[in-house]
């Protein structure tokens, strides 16, 4: 049974999953600025059995075409504060915090992740981003981004440097309990796959569905094996969102409601923020203005033509292909169904091999961890899935992963 | 309003970084009626305090939470993201003494200079948070910081939002002092130069006797008291002891740490007067 047990995260940054979540009756955006909302949540996901609670990162502030979005929830404190904190109000649950590699020095991130580790009892994980948004550079000093193979060399020495620190801190002080933190990644692209392949104990990824979440464990298990390293010893751990209802059809009505909350203006923010292209002065009715955007996109111009085509192609308008776009957002797995429906596909994806386990982005904050919490995860357990009591005190016990090795070269 | 004693202790030992030691230490400090706890000190950095802090903050209920701040090894977007992060954790109650620590002459008060400008990019009126027009903020009251010093240029805003108490408390240490105006808080030895800040706190010995820094805050000459811990958990009962009185028979200890201590945002962030107003969830 142990081999086929999931392994759960809780992706639990900001107001919810779906850009109208904050809107929802059962969230609560004020919240996400007091220590209550932080140990609710943090005491919540202990409950649930996570291995860990995932938070995100950016190091710029929202805006895109140098405007701030009004409809969007915004404001992202800082990850590595929200974890530390959640760390004193809970025993067992792991904190992965997102930190950068190009705008960190090594002894940056050694102290900071040094003091939580010691100070969470060994309960601390790196998710290792090289940093993707242009707009973060200025607030570093500088023009623009280095490029992204640059971005990822210097990630690797980055990582080298700050082991070498915590061996070092190990040896003066108390000691780490788990030596340095869990290493995590969270990336797509070939470099940065071969960067997890190296270095990452566990990876965060999107797959909308089984066969993506196959392709993406095999293609990186055979990586991994490649650099010699153990496969089994790297946990893949891909997004899955959920709206959840007593039959299928409260389901489907549950997501509409959510959708719903959405006017024109937001959905149209949400793609403006995802292109980085203001949109906002366009009439929804209108066409879709590609021009502008290929014109104005701080993203790759092929991918973001090779999206937005098909759309074009049909005559959609603006308005309705933003209101679809946040439909489905950033690529994962968005499960409508009920609790036991749930269960099963979790099961299924696991033992297809599709991932390892699953980082949950609530729908929307906190009513929609409640509801996994107290609606399926039982049945997870009841099926002999999901643990009911934690292995050890540590994440990396937490996760089943050996001791630490060392990162391959 | 009577002039509060302020009562305020560091600690720098690297034991303090593990649960089983700090926990114990912030009670004390707290039973022992401290307003403030500064983490850490110049020339001894064992831990990140700002990661420490934030531990802290769920832990405590009224200990004003200091952060020793290295202006050499640490980024004012970082800082300020963190700091915004711990005031918002401990319903306003932070502070920050950066230290130069050999860092090239005028890097600390760049530091500040910097954090400063990426918290006064947020209103302190931004959140509207209206879940049935739609808006969760006013855009009016965000800008850019464009923060520019000899050694950090920031564009800002930094992306967390602007402290409940509009700036943390700068402490400033006149061991290490920095050339900042509008400081809230001097930590000085008798016979040091006082750094110019709002309230000034002589350094003594856990040890010392009450009677004479009594009779000198009595006279207006200072505003309270520093100690510099090296054994906290047997010191801070006698601190506590000898001096807590004055603090525990203050009228009120409602309040962030600012309305508590009667110290006023600094006029320097004058064009966003308070700290942050979270609405009421709609
Ligand atoms: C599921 C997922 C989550 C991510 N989360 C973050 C994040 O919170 N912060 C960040 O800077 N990058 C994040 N990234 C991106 C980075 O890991 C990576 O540095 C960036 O995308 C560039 O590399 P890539 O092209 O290999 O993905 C995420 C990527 C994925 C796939």
């Amino acid at each position: 049974m142990m081999d086929k047990q999931i392994h759960l995260w809780a992706f639990l940054q900001g107001i919810g999953f779906f850009p109208s979540g904050w809107m929802h009756e059962r969230a609560n955006p004020a919240g996400v600025f007091s220590m209550d909302y932080y140990a609710r949540v943090a005491k919540l996901a202990e409950q649930g059995m996570f291995d860990a609670i995932v938070f995100g990162d950016q190091l710029q502030s929202r805006g895109a075409g140098g405007r701030t979005p009004e409809r969007m929830a915004m404001p992202t404190l800082d990850p590595v504060s929200l974890l530390t904190a959640m760390a004193a109000v809970t025993k067992h649950v792991g904190l992965v915090a997102t930190v950068s590699t190009t705008y960190n020095t090594p002894e940056m991130l050694a102290e900071r992740f040094g003091t939580m580790e010691r100070i969470s009892g060994g309960r601390a994980g790196w998710n290792i981003v090289t940093t993707a948004h242009p707009d973060t550079a200025p607030n570093f000093g500088e023009d623009d981004l280095p490029p992204k193979d640059e971005r990822y060399r210097h990630a690797k020495e980055v990582v080298a440097k700050a082991c070498e620190l915590w061996a070092a801190m190990d040896r003066e002080g108390p000691l780490l309990p788990q030596g340095r933190p869990v290493l995590v990644q969270a990336g797509q692209s070939p470099d940065g796959r071969d960067f997890a392949a190296r270095t990452a104990e566990a990876i965060f990824c999107p797959a909308a569905n089984i066969e993506a979440g196959v392709d993406f464990r095999s293609d990186l298990r055979t990586r991994i094996a490649a650099v010699g390293r153990d496969p089994d010893g790297v946990r893949i751990m891909p997004g899955l969102s959920c709206v959840l209802g007593g039959t299928e059809e409260e389901a489907r009505a549950n997501h509409l409601a959510i959708l719903d909350l959405a006017d024109d203006a937001l959905a149209i923010e949400y793609l403006s923020e995802s292109l980085g292209c203001d949109l906002t002065a366009f009439d929804p009715a209108g066409a879709i203005p590609v021009d502008t955007i290929l014109d104005r996109t701080i993203l790759p111009k092929a991918d973001i033509a090779r999206a937005i085509t098909p759309a074009q192609e049909k005559g959609t308008p603006l308005g309705d292909f933003a209101a679809n776009f946040m439909r489905h957002p950033r690529g994962h797995n968005v499960f409508l169904g009920t609790p036991e429906q749930m269960a099963d596909m979790m099961i299924a994806w696991r033992d297809a091999g599709a991932c390892d386990g699953f980082t949950l982005q609530p729908s929307y904050m906190p009513g929609g961890l409640e509801d996994f919490v107290e609606q399926v995860v039982p049945l997870l357990q009841q099926r002999g899935r999901l643990r009911t009591e934690y292995p050890g005190s540590t994440l990396r016990e937490t996760l089943g992963l050996p001791a630490r090795e060392a990162v391959a070269a | 309003m009577t002039r509060p004693f302020i009562l305020s202790a560091s600690i720098a030992e690297v034991a303090f970084a593990v649960p089983e030691s700090a926990a114990p230490i912030l009670y004390a400090a707290e039973a022992a009626g401290l307003d403030l706890l500064v983490m850490g000190r110049s020339g001894a950095r064992p831990f990140d305090a700002q990661v420490l802090l934030a531990w802290a903050a769920p832990l405590t209920s009224r200990l004003g939470l200091v952060a020793t701040v290295p202006a050499s090894n640490a980024h004012p977007f970082h800082v300020a993201r963190a700091l915004s992060a711990i005031d918002f954790l401990s319903a306003g109650r932070t502070g920050w003494s950066v230290v130069s620590e050999g860092a090239p002459q005028g890097m600390g008060e760049d530091m500040v200079g910097a954090a400063r400008a990426l918290w006064d990019g947020w209103g302190s009126d931004t959140l509207i948070l209206d879940k049935a027009s739609g808006r969760y903020l006013d855009a009016s009251k965000v800008s850019a910081s464009n923060y520019e010093g000899a050694f950090f240029k920031v564009a800002g805003p930094v992306n967390a939002m602007r402290p409940l108490l509009g700036h943390p408390l700068l402490v400033v240490d006149g061991d290490d002092p920095l050339a900042v105006a509008d400081a809230d808080i001097a930590l000085f030895a008798d016979g040091q130069p006082v750094p110019p800040a709002s309230k000034r706190l002589l350094k003594v010995a856990p040890d010392a006797d009450p009677a004479e820094p009594m009779a000198r805050f009595e006279a207006g000459e200072i505003d309270g008291l520093h100690f510099t811990l090296t054994d906290a958990l047997s010191q801070l009962p006698v601190i506590g002891a000898r001096f807590g009185a004055p603090v525990s028979a203050r009228p009120s200890e409602s309040g962030d740490l600012r309305a508590r201590l009667g110290l006023p945002i600094p006029s320097t962030a004058s064009n966003q007067p308070g700290g942050a107003v979270i609405p009421e969830n709609a």
